[in-house]
């Protein structure tokens, strides 16, 4: 007799298994969210306008395009000298020089030198630490 | 001031570092060489014996050797990267074998790259059956394959754990056709999911190694987790070359008893099916064929200096230095047995 | 050899010299235990047996203890343990509390600690032997059992479900991994981005990016306050902290630190499962439940104490099976291989001493993280006070470094950093919920390989219930979790429809 708990999984198909049933779940939650914050999800016009402009666009924009700019130029710089670390090592100094720089809010001299001197020595230091003496691998 | 110091020193280290040929000459590694390879431990077995040939390696040429454990895929998409031989990658039998069992992310290696030397074998692929199994040996499995019963075997599939599998199979159809139909694979994965599928009672064989179930096979038969060697598939003249202790209480003499020609899984009528799992080198299509050659010597005259090889055994691995033209012959040839292996039992 | 010939001067300043560095590994978001003992490992071949372990031991405690400071402090957890350390212990620091909220976790760490290794000490064996009574199926309880501390994470039951599962979903995306027992499948990734998704997000940049990166964004995106200022942490400092914290917390304290060691013996199941885990239990068997996740100690002491048990656990399996319990006892097996020893069944009783000088590392290194803890406290708790401009373009830059080397020196989970940045702003934008979300994303792979092996393996779906006594009493838990988050969810919603 068969019972009613019986399942065959077959070991060529299994990937898809779990991850069937997490969509239904997750489609079914969803819907049900829908339905629940259908009054929020209606005003969610308003709602982002109210962040953009509200949002202090250079710093935040400025931050990803900084950091896309490091990830980007990272790998490419690093094969100049390969499995040396100093890809990481230039671009970190430029990058932590420039998000120092924007999130300054008043940029004299006395402000900036602090920056300055992060961006030198914070990514010479780790950089040192982690390619000399822990002998990891870095772009 | 300190201040001051720290920058000063690592502005001298950039300098030093920047006055470095800006290109180095294709013709010869350069001096910071990246060693990937295809497992992502560094504990296992792939890490230690590339660590050992790392580090003879590094020292006979005066160059740096980083071993970084990324495994197979991102090992296989570093090397294709690089052609100026700044990635080197090592690993084993696997390479060929997930392309053999149609694994994604391997491509046919000897077309993908070059084939470097090979270095070392890892003579510890074994069975094991619980100590209260009634199956006393491989002859017992397959007699009962053969008798219509069923013998569940725990395997990681899609390479190395599995290559055994496929001989047992393949000396079942050989005893009686359709027998091989009553092996069946646990699909499991790590040593551990490996014994506990045992401990479970949802195999009767399992697929491990001298290394990690040794001891599990030195206790008395009433621990539930006790087990026996069925099957080492190292060849005999592998496993002769292992230390004569042996690995805890199995000694040289007692694995050769549990390897063929003592312990037959037949391959075709008159040879035995044998697996070493074999490390080897593998490079860029187009690295320059130079520094093919500089690893060569340098690896000929590391092992002809002969401490290399008191390393290797004292980790438990057999010696194994054949250069690239040899070595890819060699593991060409392998790689068409067992494709024949693997295509015996699944055309039918 | 004996214990005694073992245990040299240079044997105790190797376990300072690794419990200090494992510290500051714990500490920097990013860097995680396991990578501190990966890159020391090497080290040890020239070092000996006892010696080395001496050294990794401590990087291991140190490791996981270091962990709460950055997820204290900066409400990043250092290492994945600390996750639900963040939930509290942030927000006590945001309340001018994060000395106190240090000084609480440090003390749960070493009560954790020396729990987990007086059980590792007297019930090796015996544990063991009763570990591997776990099959596919409780530990896929186990899991579900972890997974209901989304429902009692939430603060909108609904919202924080469906991040928890949005969070399972992404981990399941790419291979379905054959070395955990699958069959190398891809699954749900988009066409043309198998050569980057093949391996799926791999957790620590996951983490660091929702964590870590969206903050930094949520920063920039309001233009940079000024930070807290060293006026506000003064009037912690000068308050004296006293034990009395911790009184009524004695059970708290003991079932986390007996949780943390019982998922360390449990192969598989993962180290971060300890703290969640520890955590839920917490929550549910604690008088206040409504105060956890607002600054209750008593969450950070449970997190804190599940985790540092998590260290004796984890070297249960390791020491008495040959069986890693996490990610860094694996580690360590390599530390046994390079020596030419043999870890199994037979370890403890083959090799007395060094055991003996394990038990003894450990103990030396949870006391050695404890004083060098304890005593940096008040100029670690200062790091909120460096200015933003310098602090966080340095945390960015270590969360790379920790992303890249996670996986020895892969470029795409620095780009799951910035990725996994952007989505952590955008969920809380959404109001989806992080913490569910990650924890789905942690326990999903596991749930997934448990669950499918445990019907592929029986094939019944009754097997769930009928397997053992073990399977049962997982049940009562699981059902007793969620009860008590849907209760508390309800009685959340009429208080607020009440004001």
């Amino acid at each position: 007799m068969e019972r009613l708990t019986a399942v065959t999984v077959d070991f060529d198909t299994s990937h898809l298994l779990f991850p069937g049933i997490i969509t239904v779940v997750l489609l079914l939650l969803g819907v049900m969210i829908l339905i629940q914050e259908r009054k929020r999800i209606a005003a969610s016009g308003a709602y982002w306008q109210a962040i953009f402009t509200r949002m202090d666009k250079l710093r935040f924009f400025g931050t990803l395009a900084a950091t896309l700019l490091y990830f980007c130029a990272m790998v490419p710089v690093g094969d100049i000298w390969p499995n040396t670390g100093l890809g990481f090592l230039i671009c970190s100094v430029f990058y932590v020089f420039l998000v120092g720089m924007l999130f300054l809010h008043q940029r004299n001299r006395r402000s900036v030198i602090p920056v300055v001197l992060t961006a030198l020595i914070a990514p010479t230091l780790v950089w040192w630490l982690f390619t000399e003496l822990f002998y990891l691998t870095l772009p | 001031m300190k201040h001051f110091r720290k920058t000063l020193v690592a502005a001298l280290s950039v300098a030093t570092l920047l006055a470095q040929p800006l290109l180095v000459s294709a013709q010869e590694l350069p001096r910071n060489v990246r060693l990937v390879i295809g497992s992502k431990s560094t504990g296992g077995d792939t890490y230690q014996n590339s660590a050992i040939v790392a580090e003879a390696l590094a020292e006979k040429l005066g160059i740096n050797i980083k071993v970084d454990a990324v495994g197979a895929t991102a090992a296989f998409k570093a090397l294709a990267r690089d052609k100026r031989g700044t990635t080197l990658m090592i690993f084993h039998d696997q390479s060929y074998l997930g392309l053999l069992y149609g694994q994604k992310g391997y491509d046919n290696p000897f077309d993908t790259y070059k084939i470097g030397p090979t270095v070392a074998i890892n003579p510890g692929n074994a069975y094991l059956v619980p100590k209260s199994s009634p199956y006393q040996s491989m002859d017992d499995i397959l007699a009962a394959a053969e008798s219509g019963e069923r013998v569940r075997v725990a395997i990681q599939p899609g390479g190395v754990s599995e290559i055994g599998f496929s001989a047992m199979k393949n000396a079942a159809r050989l005893r009686k056709a359709g027998s091989e139909d009553n092996i069946v694979a646990v699909n499991t994965g790590s040593q551990s999911d490996k014994n506990q599928a045992m401990w479970d009672g949802l195999a009767d064989v399992i697929n491990g190694s001298i290394q990690g179930n040794e001891q599990f096979t030195q206790l008395p038969e009433d621990d539930h987790k006790a087990m026996r060697f069925v099957w080492i598939t190292a060849r005999a003249a592998t496993l002769e070359q292992a230390p004569e202790a042996g690995m805890g209480n199995t000694t040289r003499d007692d694995m050769l008893q549990y390897s063929s020609p003592k312990v037959s899984v037949a391959f075709d009528d008159s040879n035995d099916f044998t697996f070493d799992k074999e490390f080897f080198f593998l490079y860029n299509k187009e690295m320059d064929d130079a520094i093919v050659k500089q690893i060569d010597t340098a690896l000929t005259e590391v092992f002809a200096d002969g401490a290399i090889q008191e390393r290797q055994k004292a980790a438990f691995f057999i010696p194994n230095f054949l250069p690239s033209d040899a070595a890819r012959a060699h593991l060409v040839e392998k790689s068409d047995t067992y494709r024949d292996v693997i295509s015996q039992i699944t055309a039918q | 050899m004996e214990f005694f010939d073992l245990i040299s001067p240079l044997f105790v300043a190797l376990v300072f010299a690794g419990t200090v560095v494992g510290i500051v590994f714990g500490a920097v978001p990013g860097m995680t235990a396991t990578m501190a003992v990966a890159v020391c490992l090497p080290l040890t071949y020239s070092l000996g047996l006892a010696n080395g372990l001496a050294l990794l031991l401590g990087l291991y405690v140190g490791g996981i203890s270091g962990g709460l400071v950055p997820a204290i402090l900066l409400g990043i957890p250092g290492t994945p343990s600390s996750i639900t350390t963040t939930l509290d212990g942030h927000p006590m620091s945001q309340r001018g509390e994060g000395e106190t909220a240090l000084r609480i976790g440090i003390i749960a760490s070493l009560v954790g600690g020396l729990i987990s290794l007086l059980i590792l000490y007297l019930f090796a064996p015996t544990l063991a032997d009763f570990a591997i009574r776990f099959s596919y199926v409780e530990k896929f309880l186990i899991i579900l059992f972890a997974l209901t501390v989304m429902a009692a994470l939430s603060s909108n039951l609904l919202i924080g479900i469906f991040s928890g599962f949005l969070g399972i979903f992404i981990s399941l995306i790419g291979t379905y991994d054959v070395s955990n027992g699958g069959n190398g499948e891809y699954r749900l990734i988009p066409p043309g981005t198998e050569y980057w998704l093949d391996s799926g997000f791999s957790l620590l940049p996951v983490l660091i990016g929702l964590f870590g990166l969206a903050a930094i964004l949520e920063e920039a995106e309001v233009g940079v306050p000024e930070g807290q200022k060293a006026d506000d942490i003064k009037h912690d400092q000068q308050r004296k902290f006293s034990l009395s914290i911790f009184k009524g917390q004695l059970t708290n304290l003991t079932r986390s630190s007996c949780i943390g060691t019982f998922v360390g013996i449990l192969p598989g199941v993962g180290g971060s499962a300890a703290s969640i885990l520890a955590y839920s239990n917490a929550k549910t068997f604690s008088r206040h439940p409504e105060r956890f996740g607002k600054g209750e100690p008593a969450g950070v002491m449970a997190s804190e104490s599940g985790n540092n048990g998590l260290t004796g656990g984890a070297l249960v399996p390791l020491l008495s099976l040959g069986i890693p319990g996490d990610s860094t006892t694996a580690l360590l097996i390599g530390a046994f291989t390079l020596q030419g020893i043999q870890v199994g069944p037979l370890f403890i009783g083959n090799n007395p001493s060094v055991w003996n000088a394990m038990i003894f590392a450990m103990l030396l290194a949870n006391i050695f993280m404890f004083v060098v803890m304890y005593f940096a406290i008040r100029q670690v708790a200062r790091i909120v006070t460096v200015p933003k401009q310098i602090l966080f373009p340095v945390i960015l830059m270590m969360c790379v470094i920790g992303a890249y080397t996670i996986n020895y020196g892969i470029m795409f989970d620095v780009w799951t950093l910035l990725l996994f940045g952007l989505f952590g702003w955008l969920a809380i934008k959404l109001r989806l919920e992080i913490a569910p979300f990650i924890i789905g994303f942690i326990l999903g792979p596991s749930a997934e390989v448990y669950f499918v092996k445990s019907l592929e393996s029986f094939g019944d779906l009754s097997i769930f219930f009928t397997k053992s006594w073990i399977a049962v009493l997982l049940w009562v838990l699981i059902v007793a979790s969620v009860t008590g988050s849907v209760l508390l969810s309800r009685r959340h919603a009429r208080d607020n429809g009440a004001d």
